[in-house]
Formats: structure tokens, C-alpha cells, sequence
């Protein structure tokens, strides 16, 4: 089964893996890569220093293979959709989330891209909690 | 009827645990009131239930061995 959850950060090291995939098609002229990072937002005037992910692993498969057909429908041109998400802790600064999607020519690979980063933040059964730098917490929701 | 149930982010804190057994349990709705009788405060919170991955309602008949996951609003990302 596809491996879509890494403890920890995102490493420089898997996301050159990601990016390597693309040298063994032919098929593909066009990648999109998005990255999210940690932001050491203000909240209640207190900064956030990490992000503790936690996910429903099961369920995480499911829905990213769900996810990823639904992608190959709608988008005819794309040829691969790859997704990668943190779990634990990550550290503001910090990679949390990586989408490469291959794709025949460029506008199917920046649209298909963008919507899989959109779909992940709807239907992945993941949470995060803000760890802020007085020791509290809160919990964060995506907004619709 | 033996049903394992877990609780995901905010719900794992509200409860005090990310995982629970629950015996002699025939339908969601009678789970879902055992849990709040145990958990009072759950109410409180917005959620969904998963049973094997699936979202479903108050009417679903369990079975043993069913997977029954409380999952608060996603924030993946």
C-alpha cells in the first residue's frame, strides 16, 4: 500500500525523492510541486513555535486514494498525483505537507495541484494542534 | 457485540483517551449514548462518525469487530 504519512518533518532528502520520480517517465511534461510549511502565526498574541499532527492512518489511505482518483478523472491529462503529510510534531519553519502532481502539459499539472492541496484539507482525517511558545495549545480547524 | 472505538484530536483530549472498547452494543445511536453518558462534555464539540472508514448515521446496526471513529472537523495541511 502507498505510504502517505511521514512522522515528523518533511526531509530535503523526500523531497528530492518526490522530485526524482519524474525521471523515469517520458509520458510527462509538466510538474507541479506545493509545499506547506509551518507559519509561526500570533495567536492571542502568542507565537505558535510547532504543530503537533495527528491522523487517522487507516482512513488517510482511503481517502488519498480517493482523492487521487478523483483527480485522475476530472484532470485527463495528469499522469501522477503523489501526496505526503507529516504526523508529530513540526516545528514552525518546518515542512508539513508535500503534493507533486505530473501531468501531460502545465496548466493540468498547476490545476490538478492545486485542487488535490484543496481536497487534502477537506477530506483528510487529520488534526493539528498549535503548540504556542507559553506551553498552551489550541486546536485548529480548516475553514470550508 | 464488541466494537473498538477511537477518538481523534480535540475529542482525544475532551475524553482522555484515543481508544476504547465498548461490549454489548447493537447500534450507533446506543453507543453514542453510553459515550455521552461517560463524556458528558462531548457534546460540546462538533464531530462526525466513521464506522470502517466510513461516514455514517445514528441508524447503522454495529457488528462485532466494527472500527467507530469520533473525528472533530479535519485540518490537514
Amino acid at each position: 500500500m502507498h505510504k502517505f504519512l511521514s512522522e515528523g518533518p518533511l526531509t530535503a532528502e523526500q523531497l528530492s525523492r518526490l522530485m526524482s520520480l519524474m525521471k523515469d517517465r517520458s509520458d510527462t511534461g509538466g510538474h507541479s510541486l506545493f509545499i506547506g510549511q509551518v507559519r509561526a502565526d500570533i495567536v492571542n498574541n502568542k507565537s505558535v513555535t510547532a504543530i503537533e499532527y495527528s491522523a487517522y492512518e487507516s482512513m488517510v489511505n482511503d481517502e488519498a486514494e480517493s482523492i487521487i482518483a478523483q483527480i485522475r478523472t476530472e484532470f485527463s491529462d495528469v499522469k501522477t498525483v503523489e501526496i505526503l503529510h507529516s504526523t508529530g510534531i513540526v516545528k514552525a519553519g518546518e515542512v508539513s505537507l508535500a503534493v507533486m502532481v505530473s501531468a501531460g502539459h502545465r496548466q493540468q499539472a498547476i490545476q490538478a495541484c492545486s485542487k488535490t492541496v484543496e481536497l487534502i484539507k477537506e477530506r483528510l482525517p487529520v488534526w493539528k494542534k498549535e503548540l504556542l511558545e507559553d506551553n498552551s495549545h489550541i486546536w485548529r480547524e480548516n475553514r470550508g | 457485540m464488541d466494537v473498538k472505538v477511537m477518538f481523534f484530536g480535540v475529542l482525544a483530549e475532551v475524553t482522555g483517551t484515543t481508544f476504547l472498547n465498548y461490549t454489548g452494543v447493537k447500534t450507533l445511536s446506543d453507543l453514542r449514548q453510553r459515550i455521552t453518558d461517560r463524556h458528558p462534555e462531548i457534546v460540546h464539540y462538533n464531530y462526525r462518525i466513521a464506522v470502517n472508514n466510513l461516514f455514517t448515521d445514528d441508524d447503522c446496526t454495529l457488528s462485532d469487530g466494527d472500527e467507530v471513529a469520533f473525528l472533530p472537523p479535519f485540518a490537514g495541511g
